[in-house]
């Protein structure tokens, strides 16, 4: 399986040690990652593509003629990268009218939107191309008793009848996901809310940090050792984010969010530095011994 | 409750007629476990849910409310009467670009992306990060700014940065 790689704006500027863990772990389970020369942000849907479309739509085509080119679906890192490009592949594919008028403006770069490829979020990869039992056989140091809450975020669960990931308000496949490394998944309140990383940038900060702690304290009070997220902005809030949060709202506890390659790269036998744990703001003690014990 | 504005956008099929429907139930906000994120803001409440402020305000896209909305598409999953306030909130923020009147960290962020291809300024700090661990180095384009031009949106962030 040899894929267009994605990676999107976030990852390599500010979490770049996601790169480096997908480029590692990924091709160990036949998933090869394929630079594309001239891929730019998706764009961003919130902050971009929402406030002007037609421009948002192009530079998605763009990216995805990139793709075409080389002729290889696209493998995303990222929700938000998943809901920009697939949203703009299915309506250029059904929409010729629509399409027409963005291989004009298209054409004044040289490319040309044709339809011929599909758009995945490595965890759609996993789940569907790569398949859970492949990733079982690459477990060399299953995560036996880390009680991990799963947070899937918002643009890759909806709208479901684009995304087709999973279900919007009770998913359940990154729970599998963790389950095959030998994790323990959890269910507690507020699963489905937003990480507030959208919130906090473009809304209102202290907003943000509010439903950041009642996430928290709900997976706090499920007893998590630790969080699960495919998404860099979901990384970052519920990172970084909890930083802030928990200095704003004197929360008591620190959990550690992972993304699920990291985790993916600790089962397979890579360590934490490794893993790229040391760049993140929230480290916990207490969960790094129980993790240590757990890889012995 | 009927909209203030009447609303009609071209490309979004249905969006005013659905807006009209809002009963104010509150339905979409009413669950902090998983209902709007957004209403974790300044001073929505059931009975004036942020919804409701986005829905019934007189010129709905100079709102500032609007920009609170994160596009999670919980209130058009919860919505009974499938308004999808979504669909009209992302709409008054093109309309808030058309008319100048979109915040700086919008302009900002579309200008940077024409500018350079990425959405995150690609600092030092990065540079550096991804050196120690062994990642290529990131490169600028300018390819976009063709496309922003061609659909003018360099033209509206000219005219609104002045």
């Amino acid at each position: 399986m040899r894929y267009s790689f994605f990676r999107g704006c976030f990852i390599p500027v500010r979490l770049p040690h996601v790169e480096k863990v997908a480029a590692t772990v990924l091709p160990e389970l036949g998933v090869d990652l394929s630079p594309v020369e001239g891929f730019t942000c998706c764009p961003e849907p919130i902050g971009f593509t929402v406030n002007h479309p037609l421009t948002g739509l192009v530079v998605s085509a763009r990216n995805i003629a990139l793709a075409e080119e080389q002729g290889r679906d696209i493998i995303t890192l990222c929700n938000g990268c998943t809901y920009t490009l697939k949203q703009a592949n299915e309506t250029l594919k059904a929409d010729s009218e629509l399409r027409g008028r963005v291989n004009e403006v298209l054409a004044e770069t040289g490319h040309l939107f044709r339809g011929t490829l599909e758009v995945r979020h490595f965890a759609q990869v996993l789940m569907d191309q790569v398949g859970l039992q492949r990733v079982r056989c690459k477990v060399e140091k299953p995560l036996s008793g880390l009680r991990v809450a799963s947070h899937t975020g918002c643009h890759i669960l909806s709208p479901h009848e684009v995304m087709g990931f999973d279900d919007p308000q009770a998913p359940v496949k990154l729970d599998a996901m963790m389950e095959v490394l030998g994790a323990t998944p959890l269910d507690y309140a507020y699963k489905t809310q937003c990480c507030g990383w959208t919130l906090s940038n473009y809304g209102d900060r202290n907003a943000a940090s509010r439903l950041l702690g009642d996430k928290l304290t709900a997976m706090h009070a499920a007893g998590a050792d630790s969080v699960s997220v495919i998404c860099p902005q979901c990384l970052a809030q519920l990172d970084t984010g909890q930083m802030l949060a928990a200095r704003a709202l004197q929360l008591g506890f620190r959990l550690p969010a992972l993304f699920y390659l990291q985790y993916l790269a600790l089962a397979m036998g890579y360590s934490l530095e490794d893993a790229g744990y040391d760049k993140h703001r929230v480290r916990d003690p207490g969960f790094e011994e129980k993790l240590r014990r757990i890889l012995a | 409750m009927v909209l203030n504005v009447p609303y009609t956008h071209r490309g979004l099929k249905g969006v005013r007629e659905a807006a009209e429907v809002c009963l104010k139930c509150g339905v979409c906000c009413a669950v902090p476990e998983y209902g709007c994120p957004a209403h974790y803001g300044p001073s929505y409440n059931p009975r004036y849910t942020y919804v409701y402020d986005c829905l019934g305000h007189e010129e709905p896209h100079t709102n500032p409310s609007i920009w609170q909305c994160v596009s999670c598409h919980k209130c058009e999953e919860m919505c009974p009467y499938e308004v999808s306030p979504v669909h009209f909130i992302e709409a008054m923020k093109e309309r808030a670009m058309e008319a100048g009147v979109s915040p700086e960290s919008i302009i900002g962020e579309l200008q940077q992306v024409v500018d350079t291809g990425y959405a995150f300024p690609l600092t030092a700090n990065a540079e550096r990060q991804r050196q120690e661990l062994g990642l290529e180095p990131l490169k600028a384009t300018e390819e976009l700014r063709r496309i922003a031009e061609a659909t003018g949106l360099l033209g509206l962030l000219g005219r609104t940065r002045k």
